[in-house]
């Protein structure tokens, strides 16, 4: 079956003054009514790599320069027109003009996307239904709170009915209700047959929606695989998080020499390891402590989740990466 | 033909602006209205500029058994309705009270017309001298009662030497007293001295042009100069939502839809050019009808207004190509767009287009040459006398448009 999506060795670097790389060789490919996401602190280079695939930024050739981006076939490079066709954006900020209505906008973006007569009022009906605004259409967008605007951002993506859709960080910024919201939204799409690729810091979100996860870190794909798979890859590493009662660098060389630790790294004052049964590590940890006079003040035992996968596969926190 | 929805939309955008309303239509009528106001709030009508004159007569005149009661003729001419927007004449029994009303500054002129008023007439050796009295704090208005006293007595000492005149041809025995009678009732017909006359002042312009009004004529500049003015502003402030609407996200939504991106800066480029073109066809016809000003022959003015337009928007473009960010639109656009917009538009404000160098300098700037044209226009200026104005104009946008789209595109496409 043809990829919905299929990159291939993308490539970005921005140059103001100094050199950042920010997307660093990417490649991957989302089949069909597939959720994807695209998992990774702030910087990692998700935004960027979403960029290349709006066509918004064009990417660099990279060391071969075998770049490709395909949507449903269609080569966004050489058929940039047919290709956009297929897919719509979410932009991570909202994009939408604070003084036209709701309808005002659904109707000039469905144009641009080529909406014509009675296809475009239909569907600005549809669309207007599916999120909820008919009652307030002839609204202004800047009266709206942040999550209905949010609700009409990702409303305009969904106007020409696109094969697949981009979701650039959706829930930044918004009450949990309306997080909720667009969470049952997403998985509605896919339940549609609509291919979603989607871009996250928050490790929750991405394991409850996506079929496939890849975490980026620093411009680069370290992992991509469904969820059950990349936590796998950490065994049934336990994630242990400790507070000490002193500096946390004074335990850090003691418990790393400790047996069944696997990775030691302080993210906010506490101590986070990854270990092999919490059961069998929890009481070596504290003789060390004890050993060295410092008291344990607090511990929190997690169970691998895919915040445990990103500290295995990089020694730092999702959170403070 | 999604570059006309941008456009559209744009257009829709601007003009729920009430900031963008204010300086597109709002200043230049405003700043209009007030120097309309100032100097008289007078329309496109025949109305006297200045205010009504008080006047008290005093008629004296005791009348004559040949030639009648001239002194109340001159009385109703003065009291006429021709006259009575330029002068409230009061009427009073003797000079002193006529004297004492300008002392008293209840009136500005005090007129007597003395007892032998009608008897000169029989007397053609006779001298006659009516009394003018002004109130010296007044110049204006009593300057054209004197005016309009003058010019009716200048009629009567007409009619007193035809009279002369007539009466040694028919000693002469050239004329029967049948004849002298018509000529001399031709000659007062010819005077217009009678009280339902026309107005004993008409101003004429040349034949070949309207009737102006002299305030007309001096707010239509003014006007024209706040419409050039501030259309180069809009011009710049429209073209400006280009970096606004990359700040704002929206450019970029719209480059991530199935439309080419030159299609895309073509809509941002209409709407600009558009907006201009609404801007300037609603102050003209707003001009004409609050202000009554002549804007020139159809054809002169329509394109006069296409070439502002065009001036001003390509102007904006360029302008806007230079900025990084809409942060720096409000130095830029104030210092540039004032700057040019005072030099270009000079001679309105000293009122002498051909004195050098000041004359010189307008032409160095795209408003000076929309000042050029449009002031042409009004003057009722053919096609063929401003099309050099308009092409000089027309090839400005030229290079201010590649400019400005080389480097916007360069730049977003």
């Amino acid at each position: 079956m043809e990829s919905a999506i299929f990159v291939q060795n993308l490539h970005k670097t921005f140059r103001n003054g100094s050199s950042l790389k920010a997307v660093d060789g990417v490649s991957f490919e989302v089949a069909p009514g597939e959720i994807f996401s695209l998992l990774g602190p702030n910087g990692a280079g998700k935004t960027t790599t979403i960029s290349m695939l709006s066509a918004l930024l064009k990417p660099d050739n990279g060391a071969t320069g075998a770049n490709d981006i395909r949507i449903m076939g269609r080569s966004l490079i050489t058929e940039p027109l047919a290709a956009k066709a297929m897919i719509g954006v979410v932009p991570q900020d909202i994009a939408l003009y604070q003084d036209l209505s709701a309808l005002e906008n659904l109707i000039f973006w469905a144009k641009m996307y080529g909406l014509k007569g009675t296809l475009l009022k239909t569907r600005v009906a549809e669309v207007l239904d599916l999120i909820g605004l008919t009652d307030r259409a002839n609204d202004r967008i800047s009266k709206y709170s942040g999550g209905m605007k949010r609700r009409v951002n990702i409303g305009v993506a969904l106007l020409h009915q696109p094969k697949v859709i981009y979701m650039d960080e959706p829930t930044v910024g918004i009450d949990p209700q309306s997080r909720r919201s667009i969470l049952d939204g997403v998985i509605a799409l896919k339940n549609q047959g609509m291919t979603v690729l989607y871009t996250t810091h928050y490790m929750e979100e991405a394991q409850e929606l996506s079929d496939r996860i890849a975490i980026m870190d620093h411009g680069k794909i370290i992992a991509n695989d469904s969820h059950e798979n990349l936590i796998r890859l950490v065994g049934q590493k336990t994630r242990i998080s400790l507070s000490i009662n002193t500096e946390p660098e004074t335990m850090i060389e003691p418990w790393k020499a400790c047996k069944g630790v696997s990775t030691i790294a302080i993210e906010e004052s506490k101590i986070n390891l990854l270990v092999d049964d919490s059961n069998k590590v929890l009481p070596r940890l504290f003789e060390t402590a004890a050993a060295k006079d410092v008291r344990i003040t607090s511990v929190e035992i997690q169970e691998p989740n895919l915040e445990t996968v990103f500290l295995h596969l990089t020694g730092r926190a999702l959170r403070d990466a | 033909m999604k570059s006309l929805t941008i456009a559209l939309n744009d257009l829709r955008r601007s003009f729920r602006s009430t900031f963008a309303l204010l300086f597109m239509f709002g200043i230049p009528l405003l700043v209009t209205g007030m120097f309309f106001v100032m100097f008289g709030n007078i329309k496109n009508t025949d109305a006297p500029v200045i205010a009504t004159t008080k006047v008290a007569l005093a008629n004296l005149d005791a009348g004559n058994a040949q030639t009648g009661q001239l002194g109340q003729t001159l009385v109703d001419a003065l009291q006429s309705e021709g006259l009575s927007k330029l002068m409230e004449v009061t009427l009073v029994k003797d000079s002193a009270s006529a004297r004492e009303m300008v002392v008293n500054q209840q009136a500005g002129v005090a007129i007597i017309i003395p007892a032998n008023f009608s008897d000169s007439f029989s007397d053609t050796q006779a001298k006659v001298e009516v009394e003018f009295i002004q109130d010296p704090t007044l110049i204006l208005g009593p300057q054209v009662v004197r005016s309009v006293l003058n010019q009716m007595l200048d009629a009567y000492a007409g009619i007193k030497i035809t009279v002369a005149e007539s009466l040694k041809m028919a000693e002469n025995g050239n004329l029967s007293y049948d004849e002298i009678s018509r000529i001399v009732t031709e000659y007062m017909a010819a005077t217009e001295f009678s009280s339902d006359s026309t107005p004993l002042i008409d101003l004429r312009s040349p034949a070949a042009l309207p009737k102006k009004n002299p305030m007309v004529s001096l707010v239509g500049p003014i006007m024209a100069g706040m419409m050039i003015f501030y259309a180069f502003f809009t011009g710049a402030n429209t073209a400006n939502s280009i970096l606004r609407e990359d700040e704002e996200g929206t450019l970029q939504r719209m480059f991530t839809t199935p439309t080419a991106h030159t299609e895309i800066m073509r809509g941002k480029f209409y709407s600009v050019g558009l907006t201009v073109i609404v801007q300037v066809t609603v102050l003209m016809i707003a001009a004409r009808i609050i202000f009554g000003i002549q804007w020139g022959m159809l054809a002169s003015a329509a394109l006069t207004a296409l070439a502002i337009a065009c001036v001003a928007g390509t102007f904006g473009i360029m302008l806007v190509s230079f900025l990084k960010s809409t942060k720096q639109s409000g130095i830029i656009f104030g210092g540039a767009l004032t700057v040019t917009g005072m030099l270009g538009m000079v001679n309105i404000f000293t009122g002498n287009p051909q004195s050098a160098p000041l004359g010189i300098v307008p032409l160095f700037t795209p408003q000076g040459w929309a000042t050029r044209a449009i002031l042409a226009s009004m003057d009722g200026a053919a096609v063929g006398t401003i099309l050099p104005s308009l092409l000089i104009m027309v090839a400005m946008s030229i290079v201010f448009f590649v400019i400005g789209v080389w480097r916007l595109q360069s730049r977003f496409a």
